[in-house]
């Protein structure tokens, strides 16, 4: 059987990433396919056991992610008189690093992960909130590359910059429709290219003056 | 849809809409929100009501129809809501419920042995993708794989636990 062309939007659609006219479209689909809204009652019982029962399903996963972090604990474990035990200090202390109060640290750990619970969405401040035609976050400290995100219901544009700042090339501008709410996230990767912070996605509505 | 008189079945249209409805009421408003029931039974009736008297003239499907229907009581819904609580609201459908609880709790319960039984590859896939909630893109970067190979390990453990549950 040939797939629809709508199954591809399930994840999303689940995961509430859709702009409103896409979800809307997408449910009326549902209500006319009854493949399709099968397959997304399935999808929904997955994901909410997966998140509901992680603690079961992942057992042993989680002990590899964790045993990953102790060799964390490892490589910072001489910054701290204890060792570091919790999540939140692991994230706490990569905090501390990020922002630059031991900078020199950064050169010497190539392994510089940080685990997504702790950190994802909570050290970017987004500064720029409406009708921005430059973007600009809290910075995280030196040496940090930044990703910055902007979203239509797809990725509409990415661009890396070391700045906390960027703006818009005229070229995405046109593309932009006046009064269309878009969305728009950085991502912090260190000199290593290792992803250490993602702003949650906020969203916008372009409106060019010119 | 239709009988052999050419009027519609309306027991069959309820029977297949009942469900698509009440899964769009409990995402919008939230499957803990006591009401989500009295909204559904509403929202069929009014469907029924209208297909009955004709006011139904097959302009669209009957799926758009009722999706039409269904769409418009909840945002009235969330308006009335919001008017009673501005304060706490949304200003849109709280999309999606971060409450919801899968309802079959054996069923659950059954999904989550057999995703315990999966290969580790496809149980950190699972983990990565729909856990920890993270892009095709990210996942492939932390397993060092192409996206497209994501998705399709994604999509080969769907296609396993589906083998699975129906044994």
């Amino acid at each position: 059987m040939r797939k629809c062309r709508y199954e591809n939007l399930i994840d999303d659609y689940l995961f509430g990433r859709l702009s409103k006219e896409k979800r809307e479209e997408f449910e009326e689909h549902l209500f006319n396919c009854p493949r399709c809204f099968e397959e997304t009652k399935e999808r929904n019982e997955l994901i909410l056991v997966v998140k509901d029962k992680a603690d079961s399903i992942f057992k042993d996963i989680r002990i590899e992610e964790e045993s990953k972090s102790r060799v964390r604990e490892k490589i910072f474990g001489f910054l701290s008189p204890k060792p570091l035990i919790s999540a939140v200090a692991t994230a706490a202390l990569v905090l501390i690093i990020v922002f630059g109060i031991i900078p020199n640290v950064i050169h010497k750990t190539p392994e510089f992960i940080v685990s997504d619970d702790a950190v994802r969405g909570v050290s970017i401040t987004l500064i720029s909130e409406a009708i921005p035609s430059e973007f600009k976050w809290e910075a995280l400290g030196e040496d940090i590359k930044y990703k910055v995100f902007i979203y239509n219901d797809e990725l509409l544009w990415e661009k890396s910059t070391k700045n906390n700042y960027i703006s818009l090339p005229e070229k995405i501008k046109a593309k932009m429709t006046p009064g269309k709410s878009y969305s728009w996230q950085v991502k912090a990767f260190s000199s290593h290219g290792t992803l250490i912070s993602a702003s949650s996605k906020v969203q916008f509505t372009w409106q060019n003056n010119n | 849809m239709k009988k052999k008189d050419n009027s519609y079945d309306l027991e069959k249209i309820t029977a297949e809409y009942r469900p698509l409805v009440t899964f769009k009421v409990k995402k919008s408003i939230g499957a803990h929100t006591p009401e989500w029931e009295d909204i559904v039974n509403e929202i069929m009736l009014n469907a029924i009501e209208k297909i009955k008297s004709g006011q139904f003239k097959g302009e669209s499907s009957v799926g758009t129809f009722i999706y039409t229907i269904t769409r418009r009581r909840i945002v009235d819904y969330i308006r009335r809501k919001k008017k009673i609580a501005t304060k706490y609201l949304p200003d849109s459908d709280p999309f999606p419920d971060p409450h919801e609880q899968i309802e079959d709790k054996e069923r659950a319960e059954l999904l989550a042995k057999k995703l315990e039984e999966l290969k580790p590859k496809y149980k950190t896939i699972l983990y990565l993708y729909y856990y920890k909630d993270l892009s095709r893109k990210e996942v492939a970067k932390r397993l060092g794989i192409s996206p497209r190979n994501v998705s399709e390990r994604v999509h080969y453990a769907q296609k396993l636990l589906k083998k699975l549950m129906k044994k």
